[in-house]
């Protein structure tokens, strides 16, 4: 190679380099604003929860009604558990719709024999087009109890036959395997309730791995002791805690966990309700609720609320959590794709110019922008264009800083809720704060650009997912 | 070229930024263990004392003063974890404790603070203890909505006229989290407000007469009949469907005629809520009327006009049955579906 050559590829490297550190300093310099203003919001929050009676909104009769829709696809196992757990939930005016996705299994059975379950005619309006509904079933022991079986269509479809059952003002879309706490729909209706122009609201997704359940509860918290459960325990923290609700406060949430989310039925309805053709059809239902907003001059405010909490077990296998963060990616990248007019539109407000622009930037390309400082990197130091100290400042602003405000997010969490109690917890929560940098990252940029790569080429296949059931409670 | 220097000085930020957060992650942990600790092993004696006291009968002065020594923050805990399981004379008997022990001077300092979470937090204290107090009235005019609401709760179980008068004023208050705690507070204090409430609907119109026929309707007393009448020819639309649920509610003859031609109204939400009331009073005479609503263009209005004529009985039946049978196929299916209904679903 002519030393002209070389000095060109350096150059190359070395400013490519450069542009990359510069992306990492802005993207986590934005996240300290993102960490102060969750903060904040915290602490307005916890001053305004402090002491409250929620059981006047236990009696009331003015409370709305919530329809939960629980879809379900082969769940026999565990369905009878899951729907204790519901309609154990404490809210006055409840209605729980199970909607079996055409199971293959006994799932039907299973519900018929132990909710004692008798098949009935209903009037309802499909305002939505579904796969064809076989039976309902209204429960004779749980009046709020509603079981739809139909034709397989996917879970948006499933949801969709929910929201055309649904009696309630509002619907709450949760995954069936979902744990939520007993007081989860009291604390996630506030924003409802107290604000007019609200059409959907969040609770926080805690990782359930390794703590202890009874009776579809989670009865004692405990820290994964292995890698990829407890990496995901601090991510999931970290999204929610200072992600969601820094968001929360600049006005710019677009995203609520299809695992816990609360709409305002009408709102749903009206928009068209849920997509069959995206694998990331919770976040688009929610951008097109806040697009539509604009467009009608309606409301559209997303709130998060961080003291209700539903509990999920996350993949341990890299196959499968890699298949996860894939589909997580190209359902992002897909609904980017599918209202790109907001990007920069000054009419969709806060969200087109600043929201939507940072999804783009951040959420979607930091992992090709990553893998090219990685790939940049590594041929620099391989090539002696790139010195050591490049490489520590590189490793510094992409990981350091990162660490560090992951760091800040436990802190935040002890402050506030504090789940995780014993030293041990707190040990462990630290270690994988910082092991996480250390392969564990590199590895779901890896997951998010073949995510990137499959959206590309067209791929909507959502991939399987094991779960090893939850932990019961063990003798002491 | 990158300097070392620089690249020191970002080492040493960040590790001074980890370190911090490691010690303060740490210590706080530690902090709160030992002030758990504590806050269960004083919180517990205060919580036997208090039980004590509460469901005595007397109040013994040793144990107040016992009850004195303990920190005020216990005190606040034990006082409204205990006060949640206690009504009439031992929740009396609980805030004179709360009074002797100071719980309710410091409560009424909150009340006075010029930040609102500190008035919020006094006016929870005094709401939970049923302290009645102006201080908090006078919260029912406050500057933040979360103590106004706070503030109606705690009125809620003080069902006085003045109070009562200046609930119904918050019906129309512009935030919804004061405007819900209000109608609640209206609701819990029971028949006492019916005859305010009356006035107050006769009165107003908008926002706050649509508060307060939710009200009236969970009330259902024949004195709202007039102002639902009234109500009922407003031109906004949600207070049109509030006061056909009311006219349904009550049940009187006037209502009826009026909910019949509510059957005409231009919103199909209008309409489908005069229909429903009919089926609600079982009202025969407009099955003939609640069947031509079967034709309507709106399904809400025909799945309304449905399930009333099945909840009025033979003749809503009849009608359903001729409905099978007509030109109309919008008709005749929704006739189908609510003669298909089990008994127990066709409830309107």
């Amino acid at each position: 190679m002519s030393d002209q050559l070389r000095l060109v590829i350096s150059g190359i490297l070395l400013k490519g380099q450069f542009l990359v550190l510069l992306y990492f300093l802005a993207v986590n310099g934005w996240y300290l604003v993102l960490l102060v203003s969750s903060l904040l919001e915290l602490r307005r929050h916890m001053l305004l929860i402090a002491d409250e009676s929620r059981h006047l909104l236990l009696s009331s009769t003015l409370s709305p009604t919530i329809s939960i829709l629980a879809p379900a696809y082969n769940e026999e196992a565990t369905i009878e558990g899951s729907l204790r757990a519901l309609l154990a939930l404490q809210y006055p005016n409840l209605e729980v719709i199970v909607i079996s996705d055409g199971s293959k299994d006994r799932t039907i059975h299973v519900l018929v024999e132990r909710f004692d379950l008798v098949p009935v005619k209903t009037i309802y309006e499909q305002r939505i087009k579904t796969k064809p509904v076989r039976s309902l079933y209204r429960s004779a022991t749980y009046p709020a109890l509603v079981v739809v079986d139909k034709d397989n269509g996917g879970k948006a479809d499933a949801l969709n036959v929910g929201l055309s059952f649904a009696r309630g003002e509002l619907v709450c879309a949760m995954d069936a395997d979902t744990l939520i706490e007993a007081d989860g729909l009291q604390r996630m209706i506030r924003p409802f309730l107290y604000e007019t122009d609200v059409v959907a609201t969040g609770g926080t997704i805690r990782v359930v791995n390794a703590s202890e359940v009874k009776h579809g509860r989670v009865v004692r918290t405990s820290v994964p002791t292995r890698l990829l459960p407890g990496v995901q325990v601090v991510e999931y923290l970290r999204a929610f805690l200072f992600g969601r609700l820094g968001w929360n406060r600049l006005g710019g949430n677009i995203i609520i966990s299809g695992a816990f989310g609360l709409f305002q039925r009408d709102a749903v309805v009206n928009s068209g309700g849920y997509l069959h053709d995206t694998v990331g059809e919770d976040m688009e239902l929610v951008l097109r609720l806040k697009r539509l907003s604009y467009e009608r001059a309606g409301p559209g405010k997303i709130a998060f609320v961080p003291d209700p909490v539903a509990w999920t077990e996350v993949p341990e296998s890299a196959k499968v959590l890699g298949r996860q963060r894939d589909r997580w990616h190209r359902g992002l990248a897909d609904v980017l794709w599918r209202h790109r007019r907001m990007m920069f539109n000054p009419r969709y407000g806060v969200t087109g110019l600043f929201v939507f622009p940072y999804y783009v930037f951040v959420e979607l390309l930091a992992p090709v922008l990553e893998a090219v400082g990685l790939i940049a990197l590594a041929i620099g130091l391989a090539t002696g264009a790139t010195d050591w100290t490049i490489a520590g400042l590189f490793y510094l602003t992409a990981y350091g800083l990162g660490t560090a405000l992951t760091a800040f997010t436990l802190i935040l969490e002890d402050l506030s809720f504090h789940r995780y109690e014993t030293f041990r917890d707190r040990a462990l929560l630290f270690w994988w704060a910082l092991v996480e940098n250390l392969g564990y990252r590199q590895m779901t940029v890896y997951w998010r650009l073949r995510g990137l790569w499959k959206f590309l080429r067209g791929n909507k296949d959502w991939g399987s997912m094991e779960r090893k059931g939850f932990r019961p409670v063990t003798a002491s | 070229m990158i300097s070392e220097h620089l690249l020191d000085i970002a080492m040493l930020v960040e590790i001074g930024l980890l370190v911090l957060a490691v010690c303060l992650f740490f210590a706080h942990g530690a902090w709160l263990f030992l002030h758990e600790r504590r806050l269960r092993r004083l919180t517990e004696s205060a919580r036997g004392s208090l039980a004590h006291l509460a469901t005595r009968g007397t109040v013994n002065v040793e144990e107040i003063e016992a009850l004195r020594r303990i920190p005020s923050d216990v005190q606040v805990i034990a006082l409204l974890e205990i006060s949640r399981h206690l009504s009439g004379a031992a929740k009396e008997r609980l805030s004179f404790v709360a009074g002797q022990v100071g719980v309710v001077d410091r409560a009424r300092k909150l009340c006075e603070s010029r930040r609102w979470s500190r008035r919020l937090r006094g006016a929870r204290i005094l709401s939970r203890l049923d302290v009645v107090d102006p201080l908090v009235q006078r919260l029912l005019s406050d500057s933040h909505p979360a103590v106004r609401a706070q503030a109606a709760e705690w009125a809620a179980a003080q069902p006085s006229v003045i109070l009562i008068s200046a609930m119904l004023k918050l019906l129309a208050d512009p935030a919804t989290q004061a405007r819900f705690a209000v109608q609640n507070a209206l609701l819990r204090m029971g028949g006492v407000v019916a005859g305010p409430l009356a006035t107050f609907l006769e009165r107003n119109s908008g926002r706050a007469a649509e508060a307060g026929l939710r009200v009236a309707e969970s009330l259902a007393e024949p004195r709202f009949g007039a102002a639902a009448l009234r109500l009922s020819r407003t031109s906004d639309v949600g207070v049109r469907i509030a006061a056909a649920r009311l006219l349904g509610a009550v049940g009187e003859a006037e209502g009826a005629e009026r909910l019949i031609e509510l059957l005409e109204d231009d919103d199909p939400s209008v309409r489908a809520a005069a229909a429903q009331g009919l089926g609600r009073m079982h009202h025969w005479k407009a099955a003939s009327l609640l069947a031509g609503r079967l034709r309507d263009s709106a399904w809400r209005v025909r799945r309304a006009a449905g399930l009333a004529l099945r909840s009025i009985g033979a003749p809503g039946v009849l009608f359903l049955r001729r409905a099978l049978k007509g030109d109309d196929s919008f008709a005749a299916d929704m006739a189908q579906q609510v003669l298909d209904l089990p008994s127990a679903a066709a409830s309107v």
